[in-house]
């Protein structure tokens, strides 16, 4: 079984600071650090990996391979992967790549993964820390032309099929499918483990530990050439007001009541209470 | 001169910090409120193979070198100090003591289970008459056959009550003292007659155990003699060096976090209608500590180069513990002052902090004795002799 | 000038001495495990006079000059800073600021309790907002009838588990006032004790105050004048603790010094070696120093002289030299320094506190760098 995991990174929250009045965000510490979202992603695969391994079904081999969720400054989230216990991990490169939003991505990430071989299971993270944005996982499946399953809290996958526990409202659902599935995770639903020490320093010591994939190669692949476009246009930003402070009431908790009554009928349009209703 | 570290040391220094937040940080008061050693830690860094972070990947360690120890000591010491002792004495001493002066087989029988933590280590010295006089230890181990006899009584002696396995000093020609008469022996726990005594009550680092050890007619096979006969004690020698950097190490990290503390109780509190980081006494105080914390910085990590590249460091390194020791006493005092009574009670860790902080002028060598150290190489190169 | 004791100074040293050793020093070590106040020795305390150790016989105190009672602080704290601190709350805080500000009705009510140990007194002064900056205080003082109102929460108040008579302090419509609270009184709650680093005996309690009639009979001065009551009580308490920093610290030396004469490392006792015997050397040249500063100190509280800025030279001072000293023997006596079966590690513990409690060593600076610049009219804040 061949498990690929897509994997993105975002800024410290920790070495930002928002300055609202002065509209701006301060980036004190540039550094970088793998999506939540996706680092559960990671972890939901090698659990699979291990399960496999640990005897469920001893004839199948399970291979977790990482591609980055669109383009990155460096290969550090893939070398994570590897030290994590990921079997392989490519970098994409190339021009006209760095633009590229989650709609251009699933379409380089569907054609990488049929230069991989084939997979049997595609999972990323549901959400991204830094935007919010869930497109990633159904845009590929719908390149993939696969099932998707949104927002697992549990995966578990064998003899080609997957049974995910999904959020659903205030509640969760089970959904079991056949292979091949995109499955997105929800950031904190896994306890992600750490990299094996002599692991990771071995990844990190060996330079070409990550492949190096040029994009321009993967795209001459696609039929439209305008496949790299992004459909989203950043025009600006803005900050949410400020939360209006409340308004405290005082007196006893009758007086306390009539000027709430009050309050509310005004902000709802309605007239105020004549004397001889109250 | 690059100044940079190394990739997988930027990564090694992320996982251990992540590590020392999320499975040391909820636990560090308690352990020190229970006065308990935190097994379960120590579980946890041996399954990722911190507890051997220094050795060569073919003993199953890290293979992260010395600088790779002591960014793992920084990143402990900065989050809970009795761990950082726990973990330096069976990796920096325990540990180390085999690596240097083991037989290939005794690195194979007691290093590789080491260095993977699934056993533990300690490294025993210590006596009530021998303390900065490590030469004047009174254990004794006779031959009798293929064996030798140690009898004899250990004190002070940090993870000895529960480690698995402990490299012990003792007089094995009394008529010789330091050179010539003195023995290591590797001895398993649960040899008969290998006892513990009695457990110190500490003023910090509570969530380490210092206790007393009892030799009585202990049989330790001749194949678990450490290095020669007679020179038992220019190896220990050797070991303390490589343990006095990594304590530097970790006081770094204890100076840094004190540093970090006060930083944001500065931003923070607010008294006389400003936050105190607006007085000029509190920002005296933190530029004074970052700029210690930086010194010693750049003197821990370029010794840590001159071990992972074969040099002569024995100086430097007790420059590190001396220094190190005192930058972070002085750092965690100011940062008790800056956060007046709240640093004062035990709800808060800064008074844990101050308290753990005390130790590491005096264990693994006095500051007294790391001077003279100093001293004595430096007159040595003069050609004067110093004697302590 | 003439810097010798009287010959009833000297004898009221030995008798707090003799005292001190007999029925504080053994149970010094247990008070600080425990964490429990010291009410065996304050009870012996009492029949010797010491709860009213400065106050006039009329109200049954002992009459003491301030030099002889600084010399009872620092004997005592010597063994036992907390019992130290907690005589020293009591008198210099509490019996002293009723006895120069109370009415004559005040004084006979509350002054011969206190003497006797019968009521023991806290202050009630710093708030979770209002540490360094003691006058930012809210806990407020409603008039209310013939009494007042008090609403507000008081933190680190010293003897607040063991008290019987607090002394707060709230802002009234007049101003910062000063209120004598009795223990039992509806809506005064003693929350717990603090857990703290060292002076592990004194009993530092948070006190809550929530609708507490207070009658105007309690009130200590009037409106407005609770500020200066509280800066001459600090700076009694500041001169008292300066006594108690001597008092730990020579004790350290003493402590030291036996041991390093006594533990031998190379073939002689480690007083022989150079290093060592600098440590104690640094050590007493401060403690000595700090000494004529303390009885300077209390000899102006005879005088009756303005303390303020002599009252910050000494704290200062006091606690610079403690925590120097403390730490200098605690190096001396090497791992036994560190274990708590032996007397050094409590020591280091419990001077540490003098540079936080009674105020802050900065706020020390900025009176004394206000003094100085007083007379280039210079104006200095906090």
């Amino acid at each position: 079984m061949r498990i690929v995991v897509i994997l993105g990174q975002v800024l410290d929250p920790s070495g930002i600071v928002i300055k609202r009045r002065a509209g701006r965000i301060f980036v004190n510490r540039e550094e970088y650090v793998l999506q939540p979202a996706d680092r559960c992603a990671l972890e939901a695969a090698l659990r699979i990996k291990n399960a496999a391994l640990a005897g469920l079904r001893p004839s199948q081999g399970v291979e977790v391979v990482a591609l980055p969720r669109g383009p990155l400054p460096d290969d550090d989230v893939l070398r994570q992967a590897l030290a994590t216990g990921a079997d392989r991990a490519v970098y994409l490169t190339g021009e006209g790549f760095d633009g590229a939003d989650d709609a251009a991505m699933a379409r380089v990430l569907a054609v990488a993964v049929e230069r991989l071989g084939g997979a049997d299971l595609v999972i990323t993270g549901a959400t991204t820390f830094d935007t919010g944005q869930g497109q990633l996982g159904p845009r590929l499946a719908e390149t993939l032309g696969w099932p998707q399953i949104v927002g697992a809290w549990q995966v578990e996958a064998a003899d080609g099929r997957v049974r995910v526990v999904r959020q659903e409202g205030s509640g969760y659902v089970v959904v079991n499918a056949d292979l091949p599935v995109v499955i997105t995770v929800l950031p904190g639903a896994l306890k992600p483990r750490y990299p094996d020490g002599a692991r990771l320093i071995n990844v990190y010591r060996a330079e070409d530990a990550v492949e190096k994939w040029d994009v321009s190669d993967l795209v001459s692949d696609l039929v439209d050439e305008a496949a790299l476009q992004p459909l989203l246009e950043k025009r600006g930003q803005d900050f949410p007001p400020e939360r209006e402070r409340g308004v405290r009431l005082s007196g006893t908790p009758e007086e306390m009541a009539q000027a709430l009554a009050d309050t509310l009928r005004q902000r709802l349009g309605r007239r105020p209470a004549t004397a001889r209703e109250r | 001169m690059d100044f940079t570290f190394a990739p997988e040391h930027i990564a090694l220094r992320r996982l251990v910090r992540e590590f020392a937040e999320n499975e040391m940080a909820p636990l560090a008061m308690e352990i020190d409120r229970e006065g308990r050693v935190p097994f379960e830690t120590l579980r946890k860094m041996a399954k990722i193979g911190l507890l051997g972070v220094c050795f060569p990947q073919k003993y199953g360690g890290m293979g992260a070198g010395e600088t790779g120890y002591c960014i793992l000591m920084e990143e402990l010491g900065r989050v809970c100090t009795s761990t950082a002792t726990n973990v330096g004495a069976h990796i920096g001493i325990g540990a180390m003591s085999i690596y240097l002066d083991g037989t290939e087989e005794q690195k194979q029988k007691y290093l590789m289970p080491l260095a993977r933590g699934e056993k533990l280590g300690a490294f025993v010295l210590t006596e009530a008459d021998a303390g900065s006089d490590a030469a004047a230890i009174r254990t004794r181990a006779v031959r009798d056959g293929n064996e030798w006899v140690l009898n004899g009584t250990k004190t002070f002696n940090t993870n000895g009550s529960f480690a698995d396995v402990v490299t012990v000093m003792a007089v094995t020609d009394p008529t010789l003292g330091a050179r010539g008469g003195m023995t290591a022996f590797i001895v398993e726990a649960g040899t008969p007659g290998f006892k513990v005594g009695t457990h110190e009550n500490k003023m910090g680092i509570r969530g380490s155990s210092t206790a007393e050890l009892i030799f009585e007619d202990v049989r330790v096979p001749h194949e678990n003699v450490l290095g020669k006969v007679g020179e038992g004690f220019i190896s220990f020698m050797k070991t303390l060096d490589m343990g006095r950097l990594t304590l530097g190490a970790a006081c770094l990290g204890g100076a840094q976090a004190a540093l970090e503390t006060s930083v944001h109780w500065a931003k923070t509190r607010k008294q006389f209608g400003v936050a105190l980081a607006h007085k000029q006494s509190v920002q005296w105080m933190i530029a004074d500590m970052a700029t210690e914390v930086e010194a010693l910085r750049s003197l821990v990590y370029r010794v840590a180069w001159l071990v992972d590249t074969g040099q002569p460091f024995t100086q430097l390194a007790a420059m590190c513990k001396m220094y190190g020791s005192e930058v972070a006493s002085r750092a965690i005092d100011v940062a008790l002052q800056i956060h007046g009574g709240l640093g004062y009670s035990r709800d808060f860790p800064i008074e844990r902090n101050f308290r753990d902080a005390r130790i590491s002028e005096i264990f693994e060598g006095t500051n007294e004795i790391q001077r003279i150290v100093i001293a004595s190489n430096i007159f040595r190169q003069h050609g004067v002799r110093i004697r302590p | 000038m003439d810097f010798t004791l009287s010959e009833e100074q000297q004898m009221f040293r030995a008798m707090f001495r003799d005292f001190s050793a007999k029925e504080v020093a053994p149970g010094a070590e247990e008070i600080d495990h425990e964490e429990k106040p010291p009410l065996d020795v304050l009870r012996k305390a009492a029949n010797q006079g010491f709860l009213g150790a400065t106050l006039p016989e009329d109200y049954f105190g002992a009459e003491l000059d301030f030099v002889s009672y600084a010399m009872l602080i620092e004997t005592l704290a010597g063994d036992c800073m907390s019992t130290a601190v907690t005589l020293a709350t009591h008198v210099s805080l509490v019996a002293m600021s009723i006895l120069g500000h109370g009415t004559d009705t005040q004084k006979e009510e509350w002054l011969p309790p206190m003497a006797a140990g019968e009521m023991i007194g806290c202050f009630a002064l710093t708030e979770p907002d209002a540490g360094s900056d003691a006058m930012a205080l809210q806990t407020h003082a409603a008039p209310d009838g013939d009494g007042y109102v008090l609403d507000g929460v008081k933190t680190w108040v010293a003897n607040g588990g063991i008290a019987g008579l607090f002394l707060v302090f709230a802002a009234a419509p007049g101003g910062i006032t000063a209120f004598v609270v009795e223990k039992d009184v509806p809506g005064l709650t003693v929350g717990y004790r603090e857990p703290t680093l060292g002076l592990r005996g004194v009993a530092i309690n948070t006190l809550y105050l929530e609708d507490c009639h207070v009658p105007a009979a309690n009130r200590l001065g009037e409106e407005g004048e609770g500020w200066d009551i509280a800066q001459r009580a600090l700076d009694r308490m500041a001169i008292t603790l300066g006594a108690a920093g001597l008092g730990v610290a020579q004790a350290a030396v003493d402590v030291a010094a036996q041991f390093a004469s006594e533990r031998v490392q190379f073939g002689v006792p480690i007083a022989k070696k150079q290093a060592i015997q600098n440590h104690l050397a640094d050590s007493l040249i401060e403690v000595e120093a700090l000494r004529y500063l303390v009885y300077h100190g209390a000899w102006l509280v005879d005088q009756e002289s303005d303390l303020t800025f002599d009252a910050a030279v000494v704290k200062a001072f006091a606690a610079r030299v403690a925590r120097s000293v403390t730490n200098r023997m605690l190096q001396v006596m090497g791992g036994y320094g560190y274990m708590e079966d032996y007397p050094m590690a409590r020591k280091y513990r419990d001077a540490r506190a003098l540079g936080i409690i009674g105020g802050p060593t900065e706020l020390q600076q900025v009176t004394v760098a206000q003094w100085i610049m007083a007379s280039k009219d210079v104006e200095i804040a906090p």
